[in-house]
């Protein structure tokens, strides 16, 4: 049954992401994206992270993906995006690039199971880190699988090893409300100039 | 402390390659989405769907490890998601109001 439900939802967020990828309305796009976002909450249960499932449906769908819909409705691309159209040689090149990328992902993925947890004798240590680490003891795999990603455990870790780290961040969140409020406020010399060239019908250089 | 009633466990069947092959994928995508879009906004999303694409895999890992460093490890990328959209999203509309477009090739004044 769970290997049933993750297939499924494999495809699904496999096709939303290419679909993403293909559309040329930003609009559909981020419609895309959001399904994506709900598939990968789907594969966060399935793993038993419960509360990063929520947080990914309630900041990434939720909050993310909204400010992102607000822009792109605010900026009305729709209408102003080009096509694709100075691609020309690029376009291969860029899929060639990205297919083999995707071969050696999944080369690595799919090794990570078979390979030995011990290195062989023979293969440079410097390969160790694809090869799994050794896992923990059997006590341990299942007493973490039974609890692992439940919120109040998610706390316990959040709130004391990764306190520092914690704070940090909201640090980094403030510096980015300031940097986001003085970026996007309204700058009437730039604007202007642009703007009168624009109604001119010449383009800003 | 004690729940009222014990949480599900969902057993562990499918393997953690599938979800690093998984990862894999969406990556890979995202990287061509980077590479061969040219509006600012969908470039973006792309960047977006990498992340997740990695987050995936932190927690596949986590749950093979029995460890929950990994889904701290993807707090922490959704909360630098969340800053860089913020930043990255008031930098296109600074772009697109200066210059009306959202055409990555029309914003290639930094380039030397």
């Amino acid at each position: 049954m769970e290997l049933v439900t993750f297939l499924a939802v494999a495809a699904l967020s496999v096709a939303s992401a290419l679909m993403m990828i293909v559309q040329r309305n930003a609009m559909y796009s981020a419609l895309f994206l959001v399904l994506n976002f709900f598939c990968l909450a789907v594969f966060y249960v399935l793993l038993g992270a419960y509360f990063l499932a929520v947080v990914q449906v309630a900041v990434y769908a939720g909050a993310i993906m909204v400010l992102m819909l607000f822009v792109i409705m605010l900026l009305n691309v729709a209408q102003a995006e080009p096509t694709d159209r100075r691609l020309g040689l690029f376009r291969p090149f860029g899929v060639i690039a990205a297919l083999i990328l995707l071969g050696e992902l999944v080369a690595v993925g799919a090794r990570y199971g078979s390979a030995p947890s011990a290195p062989v004798a023979g293969e440079p240590v410097s390969l160790a880190f694809v090869t799994p680490t050794p896992l923990p003891t059997a006590t341990a795999v299942t007493a973490g699988a039974a609890t692992v990603g439940h919120t109040q455990e998610v706390a316990a870790v959040l709130f004391s090893r990764y306190l520092f780290p914690f704070e940090v961040t909201s640090i980094l969140l403030l510096g980015a409300i300031l940097g986001a409020t003085i970026l996007a406020r309204k700058r009437p010399d730039t604007e202007d100039v642009a703007h009168v060239a624009i109604v001119q019908g010449e383009r800003v250089k | 402390m004690e729940l009222p009633f014990p949480l599900p466990t969902i057993p562990s069947r499918v393997p953690t390659e599938a979800y690093l092959i998984l990862s894999g994928i969406l990556f890979s995508l995202g990287c061509m989405g980077v590479l061969l879009r040219k509006s600012a906004l969908t470039i973006f999303m792309s960047i977006e769907l990498m992340l997740n694409a990695v987050n995936l895999s932190f927690v596949a890992f986590a749950r093979q490890l029995g460890q929950l460093d990994g889904q701290i490890f993807v707090f922490f990328v959704m909360a630098v998601a969340a800053a860089e959209v913020a930043v990255g999203l008031a930098i296109i509309i600074d772009i697109f109001r200066s210059r009306r477009t959202a055409d990555i090739d029309d914003v290639s004044w930094l380039k030397g």
